[in-house]
């Protein structure tokens, strides 16, 4: 049943990011970004698998004992705290940059980008 | 084997030392903060140090008569495929002398180029951090971390394309930057499917399980298609038709040195990628391929993902030699020549590695990316030479507009003389770098007996000796303009500029070592369990469990001796695969 959330919560933000993508205002293309990235990190984590994990495949928790509760693979969700960060630093870069562009340009509509030399 | 002759100390340490020589370099100039001489000099000494590094691996690793072929650095200590594991072999080797000597080059001009800009901005760390990102890409196993350099290297790219801060390039950058965070996305979800399909990420880990599913129990069939995927974000980074789109305007906005840094080192890291990822990860993999349009009839059909890059990098291939080709002919631009011109160039490269990809026969495929490689060599040096010449000229003229331009022969013969030779080896005349990139092109099309591909090289080739003399004609030839009637070149520039036409005519004249560097990159390029041997000689495979997505990230235990004493020692769990490399560390 969770696969199914996830697959649709996926395919859900790919399509409001693409959507934010083809605008013309840059600010949503800045945010329509952010929402693919986040997209793509969703899938990357539910990659991992889905299925809980015990103690005998993760090693982290062999140390604990027996009684420890199930989780599932790490990998994939540090790989997606590497994502997260390389993330948050490129959508501020861009929002930075779009003001900048804003300052040059006096617009944020990309259809009037052009004229300006 | 002669990979077990890998002596543990200092080859291990030599695969490191070019990005720790740069990640000083690049924090050693941030720390200087705006003391510009002090900042230029730590940059010169990163830059030397980080030519000796290089030469090192070459020498020790690839060249010398007793090297090993390829050492590996396990990152902290963690034994591969668990840890990141840093691989330098013939083709990484031959990658960063290629990125050593273009970028040296293009530090010594930088600080030419912009003294005054450097004083107040983050230039030179940001050069370095650039070169980081060029150095890890080349250097990693691991395909996340891949992603992580790629990001490095972009950081620094997005930066400099909006350096000078106008509209043009402000705008630029903002469409660089939405490309490439859109590719970025690409490649986590081609690395994220091919973790689930696979188990694991490490390339040597990849390729052996690929090569052997059904031992793994693992159905690499969507592999295939996540190829598809990483393939085309290298072909963004490469600028491959349809992705050239953002070259023109980035190559424009950014400071003269830092293009040539892009079209000599950045965009080898996607070829590099293709390279290294279809032919030393994917080519072993057994999955049939075929695609059929009922009309038009069978697309292709193979028994591996070779197979369809090939098919696919043909078609990109031979669309960026001629929309390069053309495109170049009609710019009104020193840049926009060279920038299109790029773009063409790239698709020679492209060519060659598609035909590699569709041949069986195995000379024809090594030829074919023998090849490849000296035209992306040939393409660094005169690429990077050419775009350099411009920085020249527009610290001479002010200008590198074509209409403004003429005559600048008569008044600075040494820099005509300069481009003029950086033209002639992007035209193929012997006895330059280029000819030697033509010839070979040209011959693994002849051996793969494909008269079209001929044909259309042929085309390629005098597209380019028609940019060629028109670029030259307009700007160095005929009445001086105005702009150029009281033009100074730079003397230390165009020191540069020789220094670089003098290797590429070197690289020409002497080029039996550089065929023998080569022949030793594409060998190491196509020898799959020589990388695997390197990278992981003492895995052994034995119980074989369901395969499924936990199986390659279960076992972090295992490593005796690891650099992280937070993690706890276990044993493999019953779901992994049982590996035997505990505490066998170089």
């Amino acid at each position: 049943m969770s696969a199914f959330v996830l697959a649709f919560v996926v395919g859900a933000l790919f399509a409001l990011g693409t959507f934010l993508l083809l605008r013309r205002d840059l600010i949503r293309v800045v945010w329509g970004l952010a929402i693919v990235s986040q997209a793509a990190n969703v899938y990357l984590l539910a990659m991992g698998g889905i299925e809980l994990g015990g103690f005998e495949t993760v090693p982290i928790l062999a140390s604990h004992g027996e009684g420890v509760p199930e989780t599932t693979d790490p990998v994939v969700q540090a790989l997606v705290l590497t994502a997260i960060v390389i993330g948050f630093g490129m959508t501020a870069f861009a929002l930075v940059l779009s003001y900048r562009v804003y300052e040059e340009h006096d617009t944020l509509d990309a259809s009037e980008l052009g004229d300006r030399e | 084997m002669v990979l077990q002759t890998l002596s543990p100390g200092a080859e291990s340490t030599l695969v490191i030392a070019p990005m720790l020589i740069v990640l000083v370099a690049a924090v050693g100039t941030l720390l200087l903060g705006t003391r510009p001489r002090a900042r230029a000099g730590v940059s010169l000494a990163g830059g030397a140090a980080y030519l000796v590094a290089v030469a090192a691996i070459d020498w020790y690793v690839v060249l010398a008569p007793d090297a090993p072929g390829a050492a590996t650095y396990q990152v902290g200590g963690l034994p591969a495929p668990f840890g990141i594991t840093l691989v330098a072999d013939g083709l990484s080797a031959f990658m960063l002398t290629m990125v050593a000597v273009i970028g040296v080059a293009s530090l010594i001009f930088s600080i030419r180029v912009l003294p005054e800009l450097d004083r107040r901005s983050y230039y030179f760390p940001l050069f370095h951090f650039l070169a980081l990102g060029v150095t890890g890409a080349f250097l990693t196993g691991d395909l996340f971390n891949l992603f992580v350099w790629f990001e490095v290297m972009l950081m620094a790219s997005y930066i400099f394309v909006a350096y000078y801060g106008g509209p043009q390039h402000t705008r630029a950058a903002f469409w660089y930057v939405a490309l490439n965070l859109l590719a970025s996305a690409v490649f986590l979800l081609g690395v994220g499917g091919i973790y689930a399909t696979t188990g694991t990420l490490n390339m040597a880990d990849l390729a052996r399980r690929l090569a052997a599913p059904a031992a793994y129990g693992i159905d690499p069939g969507p592999v295939v298609g996540l190829l598809g995927l990483l393939l085309s974000v290298f072909a963004i980074k490469a600028g491959l038709v349809p992705f050239q789109f953002w070259i023109p305007t980035a190559y424009r906005a950014a400071p003269p040195p830092i293009t040539a840094l892009l079209a000599g080192a950045t965009k080898k890291v996607g070829i590099y990628a293709i390279i290294r990822l279809s032919f030393t990860v994917f080519a072993d993999a057994q999955i049939s391929v075929n695609l059929a349009i009922p009309a038009v009839g069978t697309i292709l059909a193979g028994d591996s993902p070779l197979a369809f890059i090939g098919a696919v990098l043909f078609v990109m291939g031979t669309a960026s030699i001629l929309v390069g080709g053309l495109g170049a002919v009609g710019r009104d631009s020193l840049e926009g020549v060279l920038a299109y011109s790029s773009i063409g160039q790239v698709g020679f490269i492209a060519v060659p590695v598609a035909i590699a990809a569709t041949t069986t026969v195995p000379d024809i495929r090594h030829i074919a990316i023998v090849a490849a490689l000296v035209y992306a060599l040939n393409h660094a040096l005169a690429k990077g030479m050419l775009f350099l010449a411009v920085g020249a000229v527009r610290t001479a003229t002010g200008t590198s507009r074509l209409a403004d331009l003429g005559g600048l022969a008569s008044r600075s013969p040494l820099l005509a003389g300069a481009f003029f030779i950086g033209s002639l080896a992007l035209v193929g005349i012997p006895p330059l770098s280029g000819f030697f990139g033509k010839f070979l092109v040209f011959d693994a099309a002849a051996q793969a007996g494909s008269m079209s591909v001929l044909v259309l090289l042929l085309a390629g080739s005098l597209l380019t000796i028609a940019y060629a003399t028109r670029a030259w004609n307009r700007s160095f030839w005929g009445q001086r303009t105005p702009a150029v009637e009281d033009a100074v070149a730079d003397p230390v520039q165009v020191a540069v500029l020789l220094a670089l036409a003098v290797t590429i005519v070197a690289v020409g004249i002497g080029f039996e070592p550089i065929y023998r560097f080569a022949d030793a990159a594409a060998t190491a390029a196509l020898d799959t369990d020589g990388y695997v041997d390197a990278v992981d000689p003492n895995q052994t495979v034995s119980g074989v469990d369901g395969g499924n997505v936990d199986a390659g990230a279960g076992a972090g235990g295992g490593g005796g001796e690891t650099g992280m004493g937070t993690e706890p020692e276990t044993e493999p769990g019953t779901g992994t695969i049982n590996t035997s490399d505990g505490g066998e560390l170089p």
